[in-house]
């Protein structure tokens, strides 16, 4: 669906009774999540609790035992390892997704370059790139066709104290323009950026109190 | 605010272009691969022709019966050119399409559609191992001479099985876990494989257990055009048979690892 072509739905994201196992080896029990436009919303739970399954199932890359997940938008998702072309510069990343998009230029993807601050690297193949830099690049083609809703998995590992201040910026921004963040995290620093936190165990979300009023999301 | 409104436009950059391009990109960076062609190839061909050159063997062309008595070092050629290129282009072909595997899944997600990348990659290779082919038939020039169509005929056999080879890699690529594997059954598939065709190395060559390689069609194909005067489509078709079923098979496993997982 061409993003603004309906009005924005009520939510963007939501998985009800999610269940998935690896082998004998039962992961999520019935997980639920239903995120709203504008919602920042944090994934919080100890190495080995199911984060990153869980979010592999959100993006669609994992298939589920059971439950439903609905996506009446579009999404964006930013595995955890850069998932680049090491022969490929940063500005034939950007031609690829826009060509996988069929976006019309590579404004945003410009854009997106100039405010993650690695301009410099344009013509530098992802190969030649630093870890913090490839996160930069694996989070900018996530991004580049402005979706409904963007799926994080640890996205700032790597990156240095500049980074991620320019990082939140982005976040608010989507904020604003109503696009729903979710993050996956092993540590939340600065709850109170965080419309929701959902702690992960034992398989099930459970909602933390969070500072923020306007929070209308169910975990 | 609502984005801006953009599928109804003419992307900047369109998918298949842009797959081949880049295809391409990845199927020729391989600085190894490129090191083989310009030194192992001419070495190649070097230690096998003193190996060989002088020695009288008997070949059997399986279409017409006939059995060829032909200079051992003319046919060695032949051998070590088909294996360089079994190599090369199987190297080549299978180290980029396992490293490009991941991103190739990523693209699908983002919108690319599966057809689009398979055409882009099965054009690409296709362009990569002529290429790889026209280069080791020019380079044979400097050790032997044959007729035109002759080798004409030699440069059809290696532009058949480094297709058979890209196609091994791919499905190789899209197949196997580690490096190492793979590496070890182009390296093997291919010494066995274009080795036990030649009666020099092979004491049992012209026997109809060699029907069952790959590189059975094309061998046959360059030896008759070359030495036999004689021009086997068939055999031509059959190495063109065993590339189809690599591709086909590696392409339909690229298929299923590259799709979505939900019908969200």
């Amino acid at each position: 669906m061409a993003p603004g072509s309906t009005p924005a739905p009520a939510t963007v994201l939501r998985a009800t009774d999610v269940h998935k196992s690896y082998g004998k080896h039962p992961v999520l029990r019935g997980a639920e999540l239903t995120v709203g436009p504008g919602q920042l919303v944090a994934v919080v739970g100890e190495n080995g609790a199911g984060k990153s399954t869980l979010l592999k199932i959100l993006a669609g890359v994992l298939p589920l035992d059971r439950g439903e997940l609905a996506v009446p938008g579009t999404l964006g998702y930013c595995p955890q390892e850069p998932v680049l072309n090491t022969a490929l510069t940063v500005e034939q990343h950007l031609r690829y997704f826009v060509a996988a998009h069929r976006l019309p230029d590579l404004d945003r993807g410009h854009e997106l370059v100039r405010l993650l601050g690695y301009e410099r690297y344009a013509r530098s193949t992802a190969g030649q790139l630093s870890g913090g830099t490839r996160q930069k690049l694996n989070l900018t083609l996530a991004l580049l066709h402005d979706p409904d809703v963007l799926l994080l998995d640890e996205p700032y590992q790597g990156f240095d104290w500049e980074t991620y201040l320019r990082f939140w910026d982005l976040v608010d921004d989507l904020r604003a323009r109503d696009r729903a963040v979710v993050i996956i995290t092993h540590l939340v620093f600065e709850q109170d950026r965080f419309d929701v936190l959902a702690d992960l165990n034992d398989g099930r979300l459970t909602p933390r109190a969070s500072s923020r009023e306007d929070n209308h999301a169910g975990a | 605010m609502p984005a801006p409104e953009t599928s109804p436009t003419r992307s900047l950059y369109s998918p298949f272009p842009t797959a081949l391009r880049f295809s391409v990109r990845d199927q020729t960076r391989n600085r190894l691969a490129g090191l083989l062609l310009l030194v192992f190839v001419p070495v190649w061909y070097l230690v096998m022709n003193a190996m060989a050159s002088g020695e009288a063997l008997d070949f059997k062309l399986y279409a017409t019966g006939q059995v060829l008595r032909i200079d051992g070092g003319h046919l060695t050629l032949i051998s070590a050119g088909l294996n360089s290129v079994t190599m090369i282009t199987g190297f080549v072909v299978f180290d980029a399409v396992r490293k490009a595997l991941a991103f190739d899944r990523r693209l699908v997600f983002a919108g690319y559609r599966q057809s689009t990348l398979i055409g882009a990659k099965t054009l690409a290779v296709t362009a990569v191992a002529t290429a790889i082919a026209l280069y080791t038939a020019l380079a044979i020039l400097f050790f032997w001479r044959p007729t035109g169509a002759g080798w004409f005929a030699v440069l059809a056999g290696f532009a058949i099985i480094a297709l058979t080879y890209g196609a091994f890699g791919l499905l190789l690529g899209v197949l196997v876990k580690r490096d190492l594997e793979g590496f070890f059954l182009i390296i093997m598939g291919g010494l066995m494989d274009t080795f036990l065709q030649n009666p020099l190395g092979n004491p049992l060559a012209n026997k109809p257990v060699l029907q069952w390689f790959p590189s059975f069609g094309p061998m046959q194909f360059a030896v008759g055009g070359a030495f036999g005067h004689t021009t086997l489509w068939g055999h031509l078709a059959l190495g063109l048979g065993w590339a189809a079923a690599f591709s086909t098979v590696g392409l339909v496993i690229f298929r299923i690892r590259t799709r979505k997982r939900t019908g969200r």
